[in-house]
């Protein structure tokens, strides 16, 4: 028996049926193309087309992702919802679940690994408006609580409108309170009901939670778990306005002030500051200017990169597939008590566990102490400060000294303060001679102090050198210019900071002291420093052309030159020479390198081209998406060479790090009423918005505010980073021609506003209020819109009309007063269009001598005295330029700001009456009826009217006409004919007459016989109704009689068995 | 909000610190003008530069001190639009169209500008080159839709009686620029006008010309641009401008003037020579246009834009520098070949600022 048994490897078949089988099973684990084959030509047809469309959700505009693959920012997570839903247990649950801590009281933003490639920022959102703003406007991935018992309030749906005005970042609904529902049924209901709505909100099939009960003051573990997971596989598209804005979310503040100046100034003096986070956005550079929402526009004084404090796992954990357990317990809160430490306002407070007293000074021997806590308890016991200490030390310098060194103060001070001084002109001077040591250095030699200089960055370019020292010579290097401009003007300095500069009445002001008005003996040569894009051709400079070698040593640089003699090459050929052996072959090999891989690019485009000429062309979307992936690549790969100073002056700072911002001149509210549950944000501004101007936006009153808003009164705005309060004038397009005031926002419609406030960037959307107070009833959400223009003046106009009476009318030509004042404002009006009420159009021709302002005007008619003539005109209106951010983080109180009032408003808090104007009252009026005169139309107009136009006869003519009134005189046998025609015409009348009065007569027999006749007739009817009543009767009573007898034979019956 | 004021002195580059004010919307204030000058402060052409600039944007502020050796520059917003200005004959057209360049594509309507006086001298860009050579060049960032420059009439100094017009598009963001493959020069372009002298002078330019470039590469071609009557201004002159185009479409240019008492033939040759030396220079951009493109690779997206140019010339640097102090943007300077010492060529990368056209309307 050997010792070491030896079993035989296993060998798989390599033919046969098994091995058949093996490879024919990896086949059909994929896809089966037979099994989703359509079965119809008309399902083949949706499908297809099924396919196009989801291919098509695919497609969204490419956008950039600036953050950095490798270290991303934590990823912000807010819990957002109304008090009482549950926030602080859901934040404690997960950060309970990330890193296995219990905080007790968890404030601020608390960051957490979540996985190997991120991180997490939780940070409570509360009830605050302010706070829901600021939030909405930093935060990656909301918790949307809500009260599943209670069901949506109006802070969750005021939120989601501020989420959306600001890019909707992602949004998880979570339900909680659900074990308050008892009844399964009910449960059921209210989830769908719930869901239904939030659907509505968010989208078709948003991602809603349900937690259940709380168990130990947690939520349960299975539940979070799985809401972990679904943070963990989030993904996050970029939102365009952070894409190009860097920010931070604060989780640190400290105050540097010096204690003596606050003391002195009683803690009113400005703080210098500084905050720590991690840098999101686009990459911060120094010089770019912040805003912090609630505290205003600020500079920063220095930016530093810090250790991160909640590293991502790094490479050596990375090959685990999960994380590392140790690397769970980080969490990253200084504004919570985790870990026991607690960052205050000013101090760190740490936690101790359990009871700790100090015990008997003598009984030390009896508590072991270790190292670091006998280090604190010493420090208990100092009463004297290092200063004290020092005067009161008795050093001897030698051993042999009478005296011990003496310490004197004011000395000391003055000592500090002149070395402070040399050391300035020091850094000077080293600022210019590490100029000129550069030349000196070795060339590859990192230059790490020249920061400031960009053409000097790298040491090589010895020329850039060369060039700058070129600009010294002449006179006028930018940085000594600098120096000399901000030096002698210490008045103007002063008066810059105030913002008023009026430098054109004096003179003096410009550097000019008494010896302004003597010219320099040295005037420098004017022609030298004229400002040309063209430097001077001189022909000495070019005689080298004239060489032939000359000419012929560039012909490289031409298409037709060769190849291979390039300047560059020719150079390196030269090097070869001189260095010999080594530096050939590499060339050699570099060479060799190069043609291969052309080679092989060569090959992949043959490949490409002759195997499938349509496989290379990609569609727009993919091109794109390239192109953008191509510039990131570049954008990474660019200065991954240069050290971390360099480039961060090069790049700024970039997102994912960990930095301390350090403010100066911070208002000291913002250090003393600081509350950590209010988030901290810093947005950094881009060059164009810290200026002012005018907005105009596209505006639309939210259709759940309840108020119309008005023009020219206050509303706060929440655009960029900032929140502040405007007033903004509506307006509407009126036929292209002129933007329209309009006095209130028209319902369910657009609308324009413009007003005065700090410049945001187009297209940028924002959400209005009117009132950011939590005790205002209804939705608080007033309006939203984005923005449309900018500009330093607004072109907004309101109706204006002009009236005026005439006193004297000619025919077409009317004198019109009291339209205007003077002669000057009708010479302004001059061909102006003018019209009365009742429609004639007319022009203003010229202004008349007396009285003041009246005027000549023409009209196409007549007018009549009571006729008003009216100009209309168009006022340019100037929104006022008010604006007043809303620095809710600077009161003790910060849902309390308050804004601008109306005067209503303040009428009302004041208790005093509004006053009333007596012309304003309400009369009784009384309106006489107005006489119109006859309308009367010349007979020759008549004449000329049509038929139909002709005036009515109003009444019968009384007078006689012509007809009637004339004599007649007639001939004997005409008046014979004519007696004889009216004798016939008498006979004829009277014969009618006759024979009308027979017809009466026979008429009243014949009427009287029919009147009997009726009557018989009646008398028969009613005779014959009597009879069938009575039958009908009798038939009727003997069918009650029948029915009783039956019901009595019943009872009969019933009392007889 | 107290936007803070940047200090600048001397009179030199107060073009192209203008024109970074206005772009940065900072205000500078800008003193000793020629203060120890016997001609001090600003001069006419200046002076009329600050009015066009007032012009063409909306809300500028210039306060000019009684002396002149002061003033005061806070900007407005650029507007563009119509904008029609007469230059004084002190300088030429080129002085005024090239900050304009600079400020076009950022303005909230197209510009439409026309201006008048010397077309071509020899200090500035003479307009034959802004139109062939300057506005190529703002391309490579977008900038190309309905970007042109006519020229009405030419003219010479120091009459004048030129007239151009220029338009510029808007753009909302300018590309960033990758532009590190100089190439080799494919062919050579140039334009020689005459005015009110002998037409046959342009063709005594051209045939010079050629003599000293025919030798490199036959692709070229020298037009022969004679103005005449009404449109030739009020003075004589005649110029020649080059330009060579490479693989790559780089392009350096070259312009010579004519002087009294000189030739046709002394023109072409220092026009020529004078295009060889930049062609040697080497890099992808024109020497005389590295401040513009240095200044778009600065307006660019947040992203690394790339460039290899020749030797920088002092105007450039000083516009580094003017760039760092405006926008807080430095650059990256490499030497294009670090084994070579004597290579004065070197790569110029910048992480632009990201910006935006704000003036533009949506509406």
């Amino acid at each position: 028996m050997s010792e070491q048994q030896t079993h035989k490897a296993h060998r798989p078949a390599q033919s046969g049926a098994k091995a058949d089988k093996k490879g024919k099973g990896k086949q059909h684990s994929g896809f089966n193309e037979k099994a989703f084959a359509p079965k119809s030509g008309r399902r083949a047809d949706r499908q297809g087309r099924r396919n196009v469309e989801r291919d098509q959700t695919r497609l969204h505009v490419p956008l950039v992702d600036r953050t950095p693959e490798d270290a991303p920012p934590p990823v912000i997570v807010a819990l957002v919802g109304p008090p009482g839903v549950g926030k602080t247990t859901l934040l404690k649950s997960l950060v309970r679940r990330y890193s296995k801590q219990t905080l007790q009281d968890a404030k601020g933003p608390i960051t957490v690994i979540g996985g190997k490639k991120r991180r997490l920022t939780f940070i409570e959102c509360n009830n605050d408006l302010n706070s829901m703003i600021d939030v909405a406007k930093v935060v990656d991935l909301v918790l949307l609580m809500i009260d599943g018992s209670f069901g949506f309030e109006m802070e969750t749906f005021e939120f989601l409108n501020i989420l959306q005005s600001h890019g909707f970042p992602k949004v998880i609904g979570i339900l909680s309170h659900l074990d308050l529902i008892k009844k399964q049924s009910a449960l059921k209901d209210t989830k769908k009901a719930l869901k239904k709505r939030f659907w509505t909100e968010i989208y078709q099939g948003a991602k809603l939670f349900y937690l259940s009960g709380v168990l130990n003051g947690r939520y349960p573990d299975s539940e979070i778990l799985n809401l972990s997971r679904f943070i963990s596989v989030m993904k996050f598209r970029p939102l365009v306005f952070r894409n190009n804005h860097p920010y931070l979310l604060a989780d640190r503040i400290e105050d540097l002030t010096p204690r003596e100046t606050i003391r002195a100034s009683k803690g009113k003096c400005d703080r210098t500051v500084t905050l720590y986070g991690y840098l999101r956005g686009t990459n911060l550079r120094e010089s770019t200017k912040i805003h912090i929402p609630g505290v205003g526009d600020l500079n920063m004084t220095s930016v530093t990169l810090l250790g991160d404090p909640c590293p991502l796992p790094d490479v050596d954990s990375e090959k685990r597939r999960k994380l590392s357990e140790k690397r769970k317990l980080l969490v990253h809160a200084p504004m919570s008590d985790v870990g026991g430490l607690m960052y205050d306002k000013d101090s760190v407070w740490i936690n101790v566990p359990g009871n700790f007293t100090r015990g008997p000074a003598d009984a030390s021997q009896s508590v072991p102490q270790g190292e670091g806590e006998q280090m604190v308890i010493d420090l208990q016991d100092v009463n004297a400060t290092l200063e004290d200490g020092i005067f009161r030390s008795q050093i001897r310098l030698l051993g042999s000294s009478s005296k011990h060194l003496s310490v004197d103060p004011t000395s000391h001070a003055q000592d500090v303060s002149d070395t402070d001084e040399e050391e300035d002109d020091d850094d000077e001077n080293d600022n210019w001679s590490d100029e000129d040591e550069e030349d000196s250095e070795e060339p590859n030699g990192s230059n790490s102090d020249n920061g400031e200089d960009p053409s000097v960055d790298s040491g090589e370019n010895d020329f850039l050198d060369d060039a700058d020292t070129l600009i010294t010579s002449r006179g006028n290097n930018g940085r000594g210019a600098y120096r000399n401009a901000t030096r002698p003007l210490e008045g103007l300095a002063e008066k810059e900071e105030d913002g008023d500069i009026a430098f054109a009445d004096s003179d003096s002001e410009f550097g000019g002291n008494d010896d302004f008005f003597r010219p320099k003996e040295i005037a420098e040569s004017y022609d030298d420093d004229l400002d040309m894009t063209k430097e001077p051709l001189l022909p000495e400079d070019l005689q080298e052309w004239e060489d032939e070698e000359n000419l012929d040593s560039i012909r490289s640089l031409f298409i037709t030159g060769n190849e291979t003699a390039t300047a560059g090459t020719d150079v390196e050929e030269q090097n070869e020479e001189e260095s010999g052996g080594e530096e050939y072959e590499e060339s050699e090999t570099t060479r060799a390198a190069a043609l291969t891989a052309k080679k092989e690019a060569l090959k992949r485009k043959f490949d490409e081209q002759y195997d499938d000429p349509e496989g290379d062309k990609m569609d727009f979307y993919d091109e794109k998406k390239d192109e953008l992936n191509r510039q990131l690549q570049l954008n990474r790969a660019e200065f991954e060479d240069v050290d971390g100073e360099a480039r961060t002056l090069v790049e700024g700072y970039r997102p994912g790090t960990y930095v301390r911002i350090e403010l100066s001149s911070v208002p000291c509210e913002m250090i003393e009423n600081f509350d950590p549950h209010y988030p901290l944000i810093v947005g950094g501004l881009l060059p164009a918005e810290e200026r002012f101007g005018y907005l105009q936006v596209r505006i639309k009153r939210h259709r759940w505010s309840i108020k119309t808003l008005k023009t020219n009164d206050p509303l706060i705005f929440s655009l960029g980073w900032r929140r502040f309060q405007t007033i903004p004038i509506y307006s509407l397009d009126d036929h292209s021609i002129r933007m329209r005031m309009l006095k209130y926002t028209p319902e369910h419609m657009h609308c324009y506003a413009t007003f005065y406030g700090p410049v945001a960037l187009p297209n940028s959307g924002f959400c209005a209020f009117n009132s950011l107070n939590g005790d205002s009833a209804g939705f608080r959400v007033s309006a939203t819109g984005v923005v449309l223009d900018i500009d330093r003046s607004a072109k907004i106009v309101k109706k204006l009309k002009l009236t005026g009476v005439p006193f004297k009318i000619f025919k077409n030509t009317a004198f019109v007063k009291d339209m205007f004042t003077s002669a000057l404002e009708v010479a302004k009006f001059e061909g102006a269009a003018i019209r009365t009420v009742s429609g004639i159009r007319g022009q203003v021709k010229k202004a008349l001598s007396k009285p003041q302002g009246a005027f000549r005007a023409t009209f196409e008619d007549k007018l009549l005295m009571s006729d008003i003539v009216f100009l209309r005109a168009w006022y340019s209106i100037q929104p006022r330029q008010f604006y007043n951010p809303v620095t809710s983080l600077l009161l003790s109180d910060k849902s309390r700001w308050q804004g601008m009032r109306l005067t209503g408003q303040v009428r009302r808090d004041e208790g005093i009456k509004t006053p009333l104007n007596v012309n304003s009252h309400y009369k009784p009026v009384k309106r006489i009826p107005r006489r119109f005169n006859p309308l009367k139309i010349s007979k020759k107009l008549q004449a000329s009217l049509p038929y139909a136009s002709k005036p009515r006869a109003m009444k019968a003519q009384s007078t006689k006409t012509y007809m009637q009134k004339r004599a007649v005189v007639m001939e004997p046998e005409e008046r014979k004919a004519i007696a004889l025609l009216q004798q016939i015409r008498a006979l004829r009348k009277d014969q009618v007459v006759r024979r009308k009065e027979k017809q009466n007569e026979r008429k009243e027999v014949h009427r009287k016989k029919v009147a009997k006749e009726e009557a018989l007739q009646g008398e028969k009817d009613k005779e014959k109704r009597k009879e069938i009543m009575r039958l009908a009767g009798i038939k009727h009573k003997r069918q009650a009689d029948a029915e009783e007898g039956n019901g009595s034979s019943r009872k009969k019956r019933r009392t007889s068995s | 909000m107290a936007t803070q004021v940047l200090n600048f002195s001397g009179h030199q580059y107060l073009r192209q610190r203008l024109v970074l004010s206005v772009l940065s919307g900072k205000s500078v204030r800008i003193d000793k003008i020629r203060s120890a000058d016997k001609n001090p402060g600003l001069q006419d052409y200046e002076i009329s530069l600050l009015q066009l600039l007032e012009k063409a944007t909306n809300g500028t502020v210039i306060e000019i001190s009684v002396t002149g050796t002061a003033v005061l520059f806070k900007p407005g917003i650029i507007s563009g639009g119509l904008v029609t200005h007469e230059c004084p004959l002190s300088r030429a057209v080129g002085y005024f169209l090239e900050p304009l360049i600079m400020l076009a594509p950022f303005a909230k309507m197209p510009f439409q500008c026309t201006l008048r006086g010397i077309t071509t001298d020899d200090m500035d860009l003479s307009v034959d080159l802004i139109r062939t050579v300057t506005l190529p060049h703002l391309q490579p960032f977008g900038i190309s839709d309905g970007l042109e420059l006519r020229i009405k009439k030419r003219g010479a100094p120091p009459g004048g009686g030129g007239e151009v017009q220029f338009l510029c598009p808007v753009v909302k963001q300018i590309k960033t620029l990758n532009f590190v493959e100089p190439g080799k020069i494919k062919r050579i372009r140039g334009i020689a006008h005459a005015v009110r002298v002998s037409p046959q002078f342009s063709n005594r330019m051209i045939d010079a010309c050629r003599s000293v470039l025919n030798r490199y590469i036959p692709d070229i071609y020298l037009y022969s641009d004679v103005y005449k009557g009404d449109e030739s201004g009020k003075s004589p002159g005649y110029a020649l401008s080059l330009l060579a185009e490479s693989t790559t479409s780089a392009i350096h240019c070259a312009e010579a003037v004519a002087k009294p008492g000189g030739t046709p033939e002394d023109v072409a040759l220092l026009a020529s020579r004078a295009l060889l030396s930049e062609i040697r220079r080497g890099g992808c951009i024109d020497r005389k246009h590295q401040s513009l493109v240095l200044l778009m690779m600065v307006l660019g997206s947040e992203d690394v834009g790339r460039c290899r140019m020749g030797e920088a010339s002092p105007r450039s640097l000083q516009f580094l520098q003017d760039i760092k102090t405006f926008f807080g943007t430095s650059f990256k300077v490499v030497s294009a070949n670090p084994a070579d010492r004597s290579c004065k060529e070197s790569f110029y990368s910048c992480y632009g600022v990201g910006y935006v056209n704000i003036n533009r309307t949506l509406a």
